[in-house]
């Protein structure tokens, strides 16, 4: 027992060191492009990509695409947030791969199936990507990177999100503990 | 020692650092020399006094005529709807607003170009856009609006087309051009195009 | 001097190099602070590891204090630093969702790339479930642009809307902050789970 919560302490990177970590990260993106990090804005331009390349004449009409265009010129993929989470990827498997944790699984509490924790996996997904765009960014975008720049609205969303989650915890904990 | 105090030991620190300094709100020069010398080679800051009749006339509500002399020769004389900012005050707060703007198209005016210049390079300096100079000065403007002269019958049209203009100019902004007047639109022809500095990009944002 | 994208110091395409840099140490320190696992992300809800609190937390501050710091020493203009928009509705319902998404997939965009790149299924199908819900809102955006659009507030700083300076109200978040990482680590001990 020990010695497992040894390994366990080894694991993974102390917290505060990690979130000192970030924010250089953080800081860094501020410095070089003058703005923060983000990740759902990457899925919304694979998305208005997709849109104009399949159906092209209903995607111009499309306020969304038109909204997206507005603010960004030339092609959707070739953005700034594109290819930091092209980098995301690659660090993400770089780090998984030093601590020896490249691993296909599926995580879930012993409580439910696997078959559960994906449903529910991909119903999360679907209402954290309605609601990233709604709310103009996600825990990275919005939030986290919001929270630096010391944005209104950035504080705002995430206290929405994060007391949200703590009001609807109890009517999930199954899953998780 | 345990992680959390260590953090605790560097931030709070730092934050009362952070919090004890007044903010940062000095200016640096924005444009190199190199920069600001290839800007004054091309003349781009000057806008003839054709353009600025042409303006006034028109009542553009893009243009601000800031007079950069000093407050008793604006009130014996200033061009119509023109604001005073004596050079001396230039850096002062007050007119932070007026001078560093995306809006308005700011022409300095002087009894020539020196002090307008002037003005115009401190401006251009800290990085300001659409700060202009009236070319040749209140000097120029009376000789050229106020008392055109009339082009040698060897001129080509546009010189005609030219004078026409601002001998209507100058009777519309009270000038001593006495003779007939004809109203024609070829003035427009002789208007220089004149393109607000493009806006600083800002970074794209959007998660 | 910063930043340098837009002061044109550096080109669009070393830019978006860079973008790729940044990326890879943004997907590093996420996976090596364990936000790849979705139980150890969900934790923070039941207060059996606070991790996603703590990273949170001292990323944003270490941010925050090394913009001010670097506006001090005149290394970076702010006002050219992009600050998110606040529109008012938008941001409280959209975050309600997204909190929803949160408890419901344990994941958020960022740590599901992490999870995915190191091969969790479940982070996978939250991709999938990511682009479906992007895709969704595109299709319907006339439906809710009134509600996106609604009540704008421009890009107001949250101390100028306190009446603070940058600076006070940065020293306040951070004592904040050490207070939620001591309750944090008091949960922790309170809440203790081995296996996960």
């Amino acid at each position: 027992m020990v010695k497992s919560k040894e390994t366990k302490k080894t694991k993974y990177l102390n917290p505060y060191l990690g979130g000192v970590l970030l924010g250089i990260v953080l800081l860094a993106a501020n410095f070089v492009a003058g703005r923060g990090l983000g990740a759902s804005g990457a899925i919304k331009s694979t998305v208005v990509t997709a849109m104009t390349t399949v159906a092209p004449s209903s995607a111009e009409k499309s306020g969304f695409v038109k909204e997206f265009r507005e603010s960004h010129t030339g092609n959707p993929m070739k953005t700034w947030l594109v290819f930091e989470m092209l980098g995301v990827i690659v660090g993400g498997f770089l780090s998984g791969a030093f601590a020896g944790r490249l691993k296909f699984k599926v995580e879930h509490s012993p409580k439910i199936t696997s078959r559960k924790r994906l449903l529910l996996a991909l119903g999360g997904g679907v209402l954290f990507g309605f609601g990233s765009q709604l709310g103009r960014g996600c825990t990275s975008g919005s939030a986290l990177s919001g929270m630096a720049v010391l944005s209104l609205g950035g504080f705002i969303t995430m206290m929405a999100i994060f007391g949200t989650a703590y009001v609807l915890a109890y009517f999930f904990r199954k899953n998780w503990i | 020692m345990k992680p959390l105090r260590l953090l605790a030991l560097f931030i709070i620190p730092m934050g009362l650092i952070i919090a004890a300094v007044p903010q940062n709100k000095t200016k640096p020069y924005k444009l190199t020399a190199e920069e600001l010398l290839g800007e004054v080679n091309t003349r781009t800051q000057y806008v003839t006094p054709d353009a600025v009749a042409d303006m006034i006339i028109k009542k553009d509500p893009s243009l601000r005529l800031i007079d950069v002399r000093s407050q008793d020769e604006f009130e014996k004389f200033s061009l119509p709807g023109a604001i005073n900012i004596p050079a001396t005050d230039l850096l002062s707060d007050q007119y932070a607003d007026i001078l560093n703007q995306d809006i308005k198209m700011n022409i300095f005016y002087s009894n020539g170009t020196l002090t307008a210049n002037e003005a115009w390079m401190i401006t251009r300096q800290l990085g300001f856009n659409n700060n202009y100079v009236l070319e040749g000065g209140l000097n120029y403007w009376f000789d050229a609006i106020l008392n055109p002269q009339k082009p040698a019958s060897t001129s080509p049209d546009e010189e005609f087309a030219k004078y026409d203009f601002r001998k209507s100019a100058g009777l519309a902004l009270g000038g001593g051009a006495t003779m007939q007047t004809s109203q024609d639109q070829s003035a427009t022809s002789s208007k220089p195009v004149i393109k607000p500095a493009a806006k600083k990009k800002k970074a794209a944002g959007g998660c | 001097m910063g930043p340098l994208a837009i002061n044109e110091i550096i080109s669009e395409n070393t830019n978006l190099f860079l973008a790729f840099i940044i990326g890879i140490g943004f997907g590093f320190v996420l996976e090596q602070s364990g936000f790849s696992s979705s139980r150890k992300l969900a934790g923070v809800f039941y207060g059996y590891d606070t991790v996603v609190l703590k990273v949170f937390f001292t990323a944003a501050i270490t941010a925050m204090l090394g913009l001010l710091f670097f506006s001090l020493f005149g290394w970076i203009d702010l006002k050219l630093v992009y600050i998110n928009p606040t529109y008012l509705t938008s941001a409280i319902v959209g975050g309600i969702i997204m909190g929803a998404g949160f408890i419901m997939g344990g994941y958020c965009p960022g740590t599901s790339f992490c999870g995915a790149s190191i091969g969790k299924l479940d982070a996978f199908v939250f991709i999938g479930g990511l682009f479906i819900g992007v895709f969704i809102f595109g299709i319907g955006y006339n439906l809710w642009d009134g509600m996106y659009l609604a009540k704008f507030l421009g890009s107001p700083k949250i101390s100028e809307t306190l009446g603070l300076t940058d600076g006070v109200f940065a020293f306040l978040l951070i004592i904040m902050a050490l207070a939620m990482f001591w309750v944090a680590e008091w949960a922790e001990k309170k809440f203790p789970r081995e296996e996960y």
